[in-house]
């Protein structure tokens, strides 16, 4: 297949699942809240989104007088440029994906440490207090989360003894990563939620306290891409769950690209019913949460992977 | 350098459609100018003084904290992809290193730098007696 | 090959150029971290993925969101530096750059080397090469961070938490 072909159709096949995701999250928490949900829009509400993204299009592409009027308008294109790039490494089935680096996993964490930029000059672009407020929250959150991210994976990468995301799925053949990297798949799930600033961790948006956080000044499509990367980032972090911890396409019976999707939409449905069951900590709890129990978990994890493993190689 | 090339190939296709979309928007959309467009929101009262605030530097060690970790954390990514080639020998020295990070660690731990909340009332504590 | 390797150069050298030219300390920390993603495009077209990620991660992705939340949280985008303040970094940074002519004119083993014609280093032997020969480096490492750590903490914290003065006292 035409590689610019398979690119533009990846990306827009992306951006349609997120979209499908938002109503997933709309119908699911009106579900928990005893609502109904949109359900006007075609059968089950189910082109709501499109209609929502058609009406936003014609909004006025706003960019307030005070702001800093380049980094204003860069900042929600980061988030949106990062989260797609990272998808170009995921396996989406055997021979479906855009670039298997030798390096897969790392360019995931690179790119999803190049992700703080956007809230942190969102935040600083506005020239709002309150956009200002939310964008220090997010950076200390985000930047607290990531450290044992990356930690958490590393069971995976040492069982393997590959960073390529295609090794790492060819390897759970027999046993999905799920079962001996069991506090790796919870603290990076952690994490991921973290990275998503999604509730429980979504301090930097607090309504009540922070209007809209860093995004507060945004509005029209600019303010659609940071809503639309979140979900594009909830789709990320599910298919890297999938990807790393649960066999990617690997399956019996359904062709593996079903497969893929079936356990990702699984994923997504949880990080959805999460949103719809916690509470939100206090910024303290959050950090001391990260620091003192996150953390160090990830390395024991490591560290006691790094044993077992060497000790059946003998 | 294989997978290089598409990798490439689709980044550019990703910024393309994403600056396609702001062009596209820019284009769409309608113009307006109000009486209260031009100021920030705050919850519908004016603005006073500079949006520019200090923060306390609590956010400024979560950060460094942050760096040093991250630097930590890629000696143990170059050890865990070559964990098995290494052996033993290499396990030693990575649980040495780990064991100094863990240091790092319980120190900040123990001078409070983690627990933001606490520390600061019993700043208060130790300053006002209530 | 060569032709990405010197547009990466070419973008490189000109975000750096920017960095030095502009007022706001946002702006140039986006050209630094332009800079420095053209470097990492260098490495890995010398056949350094592993390199080439850590520099992502560590420099763009870590190092300069220390910066950019720095100046987010002092708010000190804008301090004009007067011109003088330039003579010492410019004298030091013409050194480097005689040294490196000097260099690339006259020592040609070192510079020799044609892009595309260099072997690639996977992770797996980097990992090999840094636990094995050079791990008394990494273990030095792990000290320097130590230190580093302790020093940032006692440099940026607010108060002495055991030793705080007491009102009237």
């Amino acid at each position: 297949m035409n590689p610019v072909l398979f690119a533009i159709a990846l990306v827009f096949g992306i951006l349609f699942f997120a979209a499908f995701v938002i109503w997933i999250e709309r119908r699911f928490l009106a579900l928990v809240q005893e609502r109904y949900g949109p359900n006007r829009v075609g059968p089950l509400g189910l082109v709501q989104v499109i209609a929502d993204i058609i009406k936003i299009l014609t909004k006025e592409n706003w960019i307030p007088p005070f702001a800093d009027k380049g980094v204003f308008v860069i900042a929600p294109m980061i988030i949106m440029v990062t989260v797609l790039a990272s998808f170009a490494v995921i396996p989406l089935g055997p021979g479906i994906v855009a670039s298997d680096l030798d390096v897969g996993l790392l360019f995931f964490l690179a790119m999803s440490s190049l992700a703080v930029y956007s809230v942190a000059l969102a935040g600083w672009a506005s020239n709002s207090k309150f956009a200002l407020l939310g964008g220090i929250r997010a950076v200390g959150q985000m930047v607290s989360y990531e450290v044992f991210m990356g930690i958490s994976l590393l069971g995976v990468v040492l069982q393997t003894g590959s960073f390529s995301l295609v090794a790492i799925i060819e390897a759970q053949r027999r046993l999905w990563f799920c079962v001996p990297q069991f506090v790796g798949f919870v603290v990076f799930f952690i994490a991921g939620l973290a990275e998503t600033r999604r509730i429980p961790f979504d301090l930097p948006e607090a309504e009540s306290e922070l209007v809209a956080g860093y995004h507060t000044e945004y509005s029209g499509f600019k303010f659609a891409m940071f809503y639309l990367g979140e979900y594009v980032g909830i789709t990320l972090i599910s298919s890297m769950i999938v990807v790393l911890f649960f066999g990617g396409w690997l399956g019996p019976w359904l062709p593996p690209f079903l497969w893929f999707v079936v356990k990702t939409l699984f994923f997504v449905v949880v990080f959805v019913l999460i949103r719809g069951s916690l509470p939100r900590p206090r910024y303290d709890q959050l950090i001391g949460f990260g620091w003192k129990l996150m953390f160090p978990l990830a390395l024991a994890n490591l560290v006691a992977t790094g044993g077992i493993v060497l000790a059946l190689a003998r | 350098m294989n997978g290089l090339g598409s990798l490439a190939l689709y980044l550019v296709v990703v910024v393309a459609i994403v600056g396609f979309i702001m062009v596209l928007t820019h284009l769409l959309g309608e113009r307006h100018s109000q009486r209260g467009t031009a100021v920030p929101y705050e919850s519908g009262i004016f603005p006073t003084g500079s949006a520019r605030i200090r923060f306390p530097s609590d956010f400024y060690l979560v950060a460094m904290f942050f760096v040093v970790f991250d630097v930590a954390a890629v000696y143990l990514f170059a050890w865990a992809v070559a964990a098995r080639e290494l052996g033993w020998a290499g396990y030693a020295a990575i649980l040495v290193f780990s064991l100094e990070t863990i240091a790092g660690l319980a120190y900040l731990w123990k001078m409070g730098a983690f627990d933001w909340g606490a520390r600061r009332k019993r700043e208060h504590l130790e300053r006002h007696g209530y | 090959m060569n032709v990405s390797f010197i547009v990466a150069g070419v973008v490189a050298i000109l975000a750096t150029v920017m960095v030095i030219v502009q007022r706001n300390a946002v702006h140039a920390l986006l050209y630094l971290i332009v800079s420095l993603f053209a470097l990492a495009v260098t490495m890995f077209l010398l056949g350094a993925p592993f390199v080439a990620a850590l520099e992502v991660i560590v420099y763009a992705g870590a190092i300069m969101v220390l910066f950019v939340f720095v100046v987010m949280m002092t708010g000190a985008e804008s301090s004009r530096v007067e011109p003088r303040a330039w003579i010492g970094p410019s004298i030091l940074g013409i050194v480097l750059l005689a040294e490196l002519s000097w260099v690339l004119l006259f020592a040609p083993a070192a510079a020799g080397r044609v892009v595309g014609q260099v072997k690639g280093v996977s992770s797996k032997e980097l990992g090999i090469a840094l636990l094995g020969p050079y791990l008394v480096g990494v273990e030095i490492a792990a000290f320097l961070l130590l230190a580093g750590l302790v020093g940032a903490y006692h440099l940026g914290r607010r108060h002495s938490p055991p030793s705080l003065p007491k009102e009237g006292a």
